[in-house]
């Protein structure tokens, strides 16, 4: 990654972080606010594969964890999984289409809410599964999924390049390249 | 031609992020990260107030213009000017009906007859919860007023909460209804006898703990904090209200829902006593 990546980066990190600290915050559907952090690990995956979704997801998550009063290191930990796995999943399909974003922000989210109930709950606060886990998954991806296409623009203007890493690669075809 | 192959390098990168977040999470429960992660998290509070002030400063006033502007939208065919005035007179109504509100919730705050002689800090709530998993609220008071950690937090009416996070001028207080919380209390005639009052989550009945089967409880009971020695909070501050009460036919223990005393789903105002457990 180079300097010019790591500042754009750090400014659409700073600007997700400054909209859900302050304006996110004050939207309640149901008792539950949107979280666009989520939003990041999910979006980085699509944009630049498993391992910068990965690295991505763990940085954002442990920026989210400075202003969250669970387990610190818990969204990190959700925040590359979830990186990861959109990143794989997400490897094959046309990186172009207008519908990837909002659909895979909307399962993406379910998917990291589910985690981070779960995890949460394993890691010693058994709690956080009594909480209205369906309300939370429903409020917080659908409005991502509302979110995502402009905030793919913002993800897109961070990271500079779109990575191939992950994806198949042949001896034969490098042995010809050369 | 060799078989198409797959780097590994993806999945090592994730081995090894997620062995650090479950290293930070590990050292982080058992508190060996405390002074640094709460230490960061002030910082970080710090330094973030500024900018969430300044950036409600500028989004809540265009919120209120679009607000507005639905609502002139539907009697613009009305006289523009006298619209205008009316819209204004509400809008003086309402502040000054807010301001009594929050006049009288201050004023109360002041007298709350069970704190006796402890000293507290008044506060504004400045968030309902930074997670959705988690009942906590986010008040305008922090170290430079005096709070420390593990200072209890009332509200009209009784008990709140407790001190988990504390910043140079902010704090984060966790609910009595958060999964977390246990306040011990105690009920019935004087002295009264112990219990347990348990947290399940924001907007659901606390339950209690160690209430002997067939106890005769009464809707309306209130429990108060029992300030047993070593206890988290000064004793006699009410919690909550018995709301029902049943023995199933081989429990040992009663089954008791409780609401809490404070209205905790509209705190505007809340003080934080400057008492620490070893009191």
């Amino acid at each position: 990654m180079t300097r010019g990546e790591l500042a754009r980066l750090s400014v659409v990190v700073f600007l997700f972080v400054v909209v859900q600290e302050t304006v996110m915050l004050d939207i309640r559907i149901g008792g539950v606010h949107p979280d666009i952090m989520v939003l990041l690990p999910i979006l980085a995956g699509i944009i630049g594969g498993p391992s910068r979704g990965a690295s991505i997801g763990f940085t954002t998550g442990l920026v989210s964890d400075l202003f969250l009063p669970t387990q610190f290191g818990l969204s990190a930990l959700v925040g590359c999984l979830i990186g990861f796995a959109v990143g794989l999943a997400t490897i094959a399909l046309d990186r172009t289409a207008w519908w990837l974003a909002p659909l895979t922000a909307l399962g993406g989210t379910a998917l990291y809410e589910v985690t981070y109930g779960v995890l949460g709950s394993v890691l010693g606060q058994p709690q956080m599964l009594h909480v209205a886990l369906a309300r939370i998954v429903i409020v917080v991806s659908v409005t991502n999924a509302v979110l995502a296409l402009p905030a793919m623009r913002l993800v897109q203007w961070g990271m500079a390049e779109a990575s191939t890493e992950g994806m198949p690669t042949s001896d034969a075809g490098v042995g010809a390249a050369r | 031609m060799a078989p198409p192959r797959r780097s590994r390098r993806p999945r090592t990168t994730l081995l090894l992020l997620v062995l650090a977040a479950v290293t930070i999470i590990t050292l982080d429960a058992r508190g060996g990260l405390d002074v640094v992660t709460s230490g960061v998290r002030s910082v970080a509070s710090d330094a973030f107030s500024p900018v969430r002030s300044g950036v409600n400063a500028i989004v809540e006033p265009i919120g209120s213009f679009l607000a507005g502007s639905v609502h002139y939208g539907a009697v613009r065919e009305q006289n523009q000017k006298l619209q205008a005035e009316i819209d204004q007179l509400k809008s003086q109504d309402a502040t000054t009906a807010d301001q009594s509100e929050s006049l009288r919730q201050l004023s109360a705050l002041l007298n709350l007859p069970y704190l006796g002689n402890l000293q507290s800090v008044p506060a504004q709530v400045t968030n309902f919860g930074t997670s959705n998993f988690a009942a906590t609220i986010d008040i305008n008071v922090g170290r430079s007023d005096g709070v420390q950690l593990s200072m209890p937090v009332v509200g009209l009416g009784g008990l709140v909460g407790l001190v988990v996070q504390v910043s140079h001028h902010t704090a984060t207080v966790r609910l009595i209804t958060d999964g977390q919380s246990a306040v011990g209390a105690r009920y019935g005639p004087a002295p009264g006898s112990l219990a347990v009052l348990n947290g399940v989550g924001a907007g659901r009945p606390l339950t209690a703990d160690l209430v002997p089967s067939n106890t005769p409880l009464t809707n309306g009971e209130v429990f108060v904090t029992s300030g047993l020695q070593d206890a988290l909070f000064p004793a006699g501050i009410p919690v909550a209200r018995v709301v029902s009460s049943h023995t199933g036919d081989t429990a040992s223990q009663e089954s008791v829902s409780l609401v809490p005393e404070a209205d905790l789903a509209h705190l505007r105002y809340v003080s934080v006593i400057l008492w620490a457990p070893s009191q």
